[in-house]
This record gives structure tokens, C-alpha cells and sequence, in this order.
């Protein structure tokens, strides 16, 4: 017993200490500044916060330069089946693209109102500029959603800024380095979005599924039977974390035999995901109406805001116009094809009196080779009329009755 | 080989192999999650770690596998450390399994290749949840663990055949 315990201890001493000749460190060693480091990640420290950004530096260019021969590969197999559908999306698309266009008027005048109706509520200006970033590691792993973009501190990305795929939310930046930053995707079972569900208008929080959607949790009122499935899932914009009104998806109502849960399919696909905007957002304060410079540069912000609705008017106007001028064509066009049918009209109408006119000639020729002797002058004492008169032709058409009988 | 041998750099090139494959994995995440299989992932440095350090590899350097685990949380986005203790354990294991076998038997490998990576996973899982207030899902981490226990064997019949052809 003693003597097994003995190999037991002798085996595992070494485990850990025994170092062969490649071997620099033993592996107790190594052990120990693993959990050194552990403990030194998790301590906010300047200096090794420095350290961390250097090597995330390092780590994700190399990530990147290795994956490029591995997505060359996934991009030629998304690359040759996205062709396979080529036409089909590019119908749908355009039609798609076509009724974008004439929203997207509209939607710019009702931005503009609520940017200066926000400016009238908040006292401050919030201008934001959307910067293209490239995503430069993005592995899918089942455990953490996070991708990795190519802009950092430098382009003044800062801890919390939104990221979007067009102009819809992927997720915000939780990481900042120098030339690099790391997305935490709203996917992630981590990420938490405040959230206002339309047209219900009810508040909740979105949480990630781990997978590529969403769960709805924690709706002020407790969950009820009032959601549909076209309901439009937006950030609320509470707790000031996310920009409000930016959209995340649709709701999805996945009936259980327990209980009914509510699913948010995002609008964005995060694994086709290659660039992204991030959202610099700037803020300045409007002071007190007494400073001069102050009111001036509101007003001149106004008349911005003004000119610029001046322009969408503008152009909405000439957009109009080429629809009336548009419209005006097809009226004549339309007049014309009236005019042409009308005339059509008119000629068949005459056909059919003329076919009545032949119909009752024919039938008077008919009865007449029957009733022409009972309707005829006979040379005595005959009572009949004279051939062409139309006494003649009233009897011929009574069939041979005439006028005094 | 012999030409490979006659050839220095390319020779060298083919003996470094493993350490070569584990940097790419750690920094690429060599395990096909890219194909969006629900319930699929596996763990490839965990099983060329194993293997290797168990058939006591001459170039797997342990301070190479430290540096590689540090690479691995960065580029997951785990906090440092967490990985490299991960190989670390892998490596005392393997020591340790090493000392106590007289005959190597591949079944009796694969079987404590699945105690040691349930063990290090339950461990990270633990790690992250108490101590870094991680949401994760235990389902992940159980299939991970499933999926590179079975990988494990096809692998190693890869790794025997390069190790053959080193010797020969």
C-alpha cells in the first residue's frame, strides 16, 4: 500500500518537475505563471492593460494573415453557390430596390424632424460619423460570438461603440487596441440590448441565444398574447448604452406545449458579415440662450437643418413633377386608346342597324312570296292594293289581312 | 524522408510540423465551426497536445504550448491564461500517464485523453462562470468535449503516420 502511494507521489513529482533536455521550463513553473496570468487579466492595471493591447495587436494580424488561405476557401464555396441564385436575388432586389427609393425620400425628411426635434428635447447636438471597418477575425466559435475589425483608439473608437451592418445593430465594441477593436455580436449569450417591440410599443430586453438569433427576456408587464410575428424588434435607447430607433430584427413566436417563446430573428446575418460601420458619435452641449456666439451658431445649425429640408423638399418636388409629367402621357395615351374604341362603337352600331334593316327586308320578301296574291289588284272585283305602295307592304307584313278587315 | 533529409531546410520544415499546425490552430481556430453545424464543434489543439507530449515529441517545446495558449484566449477572447493552463494540465497528464505506463495500449489513451479534457473543460467552464461571470452554455461544452474525444483517435492515426515516416 505504502509502497504504491510511493510511485504514485514519485510519478506525479516527475510530472511536474522532471524537465527533459529540450525543455527550458518545467511544467510546475509553467503552471504557476499561467495562474499569474489568470490573476493579472482579471486586475485592471495600466500596465498590463498595455501589454494585453500589444499582444491583441500582434495576435489578431497574424490571426488574420493565417485565415486568409481558409476564407479564400469559405468565400469560393459562398462565392460559386451565391451564383446559383444570382438571378433569382438580383429580380427580387431590384424590386425591392424600386420601392426603397420612393420611401427613402420620406424617410429622410422624417430623420431630419426628429434629429431637430430630439436637439428641442436634449440639450445637446449629437452628430455621428459611420466609419467602414473591415472584419479582420471572425472564427464563429460556439462559445464566445465576438468578431474582431480594423479600426481601434485610432480612429476613435471607444469601448461601447455600435456596430452596424448597413443600418442595422450587430453588436458593440467591448475591446479597444490600438488598430483593432472587438465586437461583441448581439448573438452572444452575453449581450443584453434594451429594446421596444413595435406596434405594441412594449419595452423588453434582448439577450443572445448563443446561436444566431435572439431571446426576448424581462418585458415590463410580465409576456402576453398581444406580440405577432410581423412585430419589428428597434433599440429603445434606455440606459443610453444603444442609439434608440436603430432596428434589430423580427419577432418570432415558437409555440411550445409549456409556454410560448419569443425569438428575434436579426435583420443581419452574422456569419456573412465581412465590413461594418462603427458609429463615432460626437456630442456638444448647447449652452444658455444669453451667449450671443452661442444662439448664433443654433440658428445657423437651424438654417443647416432648414436648407437641407429645403433640398429633400426639392428634390421630392422634381421627383413629383416627373410623376405628373409621367402621368400626363398616360392620360393622352389613354384619351387616344378612348377615342379609338368609341370610334369601334360606332361602326359596329351601324352594322347592327343595317343587319336589322336586311333582316326585315328579308322577312317582307319572304311573307310576300306567300301573301302576294291575297294582298295584289286582281282585274274584278278585287279589293287588293298596288304593287309598291305601302298599303301593299302593311299587308304583305299582316300576312295577307288588309287594312278594312 | 531521405531526400526530405538531404534537403536540411525542408527536413526541418517537416520535424517542426506539429508546433507549425498548432500555431495555425490556435490562431485560426482549426475546427470547422465555419460550416454552421448546430451541435458540432471539436477541439483540435487538445488532441495534437496530447499526442504529442505523450509520445514526448523532441521539438514540442512546453513553453511554445504556454505561448500558444496565450494566443488561443486572444484570439477567442477568453481572459489570458486560461488556455495556457488548459495545455499546461494537458502536459502534466501526459507526464504523468507517461511515467506510470510500462506497455502503451491506444485504447487506454483515448479513454484518459477523455478524463483529462472533461477535466479541463469542466475546469474553464467553472473558471469563466464563477471567477469571470460568463454566460455559456454547458450543452457546448459537453459536445466539444464529445466530438474531440471521438476526432481523437482518427487523428492520432494521422499523427502515427507522420511520426513513422519522421523515423524512417
Amino acid at each position: 500500500m505504502a509502497s504504491s502511494r510511493d510511485d504514485f507521489i514519485i510519478a506525479i513529482r516527475s510530472a511536474f518537475l522532471k524537465r527533459s533536455t529540450q525543455q527550458k521550463f518545467s511544467l510546475l513553473t509553467l503552471v504557476f505563471v499561467s495562474m499569474f496570468v489568470i490573476l493579472l487579466s482579471s486586475l485592471d492595471f495600466k500596465v498590463i492593460r498595455y501589454i494585453k493591447i500589444g499582444i491583441n495587436e500582434v495576435v489578431y494580424r497574424s490571426s488574420f494573415i493565417v485565415s486568409i488561405p481558409e476564407n479564400f476557401l469559405i468565400n469560393s464555396f459562398i462565392g460559386i453557390s451565391d451564383y446559383s441564385t444570382f438571378y433569382d436575388d438580383f429580380k427580387k432586389n431590384k424590386d425591392e430596390l424600386n420601392k426603397l427609393r420612393s420611401k427613402n425620400i420620406l424617410s429622410e425628411i422624417t430623420q431630419n424632424e426628429n434629429k431637430e426635434l430630439k436637439e428641442l428635447i436634449n440639450d445637446y447636438v449629437s452628430t455621428s460619423d459611420k466609419l467602414l471597418a473591415k472584419i479582420i477575425v471572425d472564427h464563429k466559435s460556439p462559445f464566445l460570438k465576438s468578431i474582431i475589425i480594423n479600426k481601434g483608439s485610432k480612429d476613435n473608437i471607444e469601448i461601447g461603440t455600435s456596430i452596424y451592418d448597413q443600418s442595422y445593430l450587430v453588436g458593440r465594441v467591448i475591446e479597444v487596441n490600438f488598430k483593432t477593436s472587438r465586437v461583441l455580436l448581439l448573438s452572444d449569450l452575453n449581450s443584453n440590448v434594451p429594446v421596444t417591440i413595435a406596434p405594441q410599443n412594449i419595452q423588453a430586453i434582448v439577450t443572445g441565444s448563443g446561436d444566431n438569433d435572439g431571446e426576448i427576456k424581462y418585458i415590463k408587464g410580465g409576456f402576453n398574447n398581444n406580440f405577432t410575428k410581423e412585430s419589428i424588434v428597434y433599440t429603445s435607447g434606455t440606459g443610453a448604452i444603444f442609439k434608440s430607433g436603430v432596428p434589430i430584427g423580427i419577432l418570432k413566436i415558437s409555440e411550445n406545449a409549456s409556454k410560448s417563446d419569443l425569438n428575434v430573428q436579426f435583420y443581419s446575418d452574422f456569419s456573412q458579415l465581412k465590413y461594418v460601420f462603427a458609429e463615432i458619435v460626437s456630442r456638444s452641449e448647447i449652452k444658455s440662450s444669453n451667449d450671443n456666439q452661442t444662439s448664433n451658431s443654433t440658428i445657423e445649425a437651424k438654417i443647416k437643418i432648414l436648407e437641407n429640408e429645403k433640398e429633400i423638399i426639392e428634390d421630392s418636388n422634381t421627383k413629383f413633377k416627373e410623376e405628373n409629367d409621367y402621368l400626363k402621357t398616360q392620360v393622352n395615351d389613354l384619351n387616344d386608346q378612348i377615342l379609338n374604341l368609341n370610334n369601334q362603337a360606332s361602326k359596329q352600331n351601324e352594322k347592327i342597324d343595317q343587319f336589322d334593316i336586311d333582316k326585315e327586308e328579308l322577312e317582307y320578301l319572304r311573307l310576300n312570296l306567300v301573301y302576294s296574291r291575297k294582298c295584289q289588284t286582281k282585274k274584278l272585283f278585287s279589293k287588293g292594293y298596288k304593287i309598291g305602295t305601302p298599303e301593299y307592304k302593311k299587308c304583305i307584313l299582316n300576312k295577307g289581312k288588309k287594312i278594312n278587315e | 524522408m531521405n531526400s526530405l533529409r538531404s534537403k536540411g531546410f525542408f527536413f526541418k520544415l517537416y520535424s517542426w510540423l506539429p508546433l507549425i499546425i498548432l500555431l495555425i490552430s490556435v490562431l485560426n481556430e482549426f475546427d470547422l465551426n465555419y460550416l454552421n453545424l448546430n451541435y458540432f464543434s471539436f477541439n483540435f489543439p487538445f488532441i495534437l497536445i496530447f499526442f504529442f507530449t505523450l509520445k514526448e515529441f523532441k521539438h514540442f517545446d512546453y513553453l511554445f504550448v504556454f505561448i500558444a495558449g496565450l494566443f488561443n484566449d486572444t484570439v477567442i477572447g477568453l481572459p489570458l491564461g486560461i488556455s495556457s493552463l488548459s495545455y499546461m494540465i494537458i502536459c502534466i497528464a501526459t507526464s504523468y500517464f507517461r511515467n506510470i505506463t510500462i506497455r502503451p495500449d491506444p485504447i487506454k489513451d483515448w479513454f484518459y485523453f477523455l478524463f483529462i479534457i472533461s477535466l479541463i473543460n469542466s475546469l474553464n467552464y467553472s473558471v469563466l462562470t464563477l471567477f469571470f461571470s460568463f454566460n455559456l452554455v454547458l450543452m457546448n461544452y459537453l459536445i466539444d468535449t464529445f466530438f474531440t474525444f471521438l476526432f481523437y483517435i482518427i487523428f492520432v492515426s494521422i499523427f502515427k503516420y507522420y511520426l513513422r515516416s519522421l523515423n524512417d
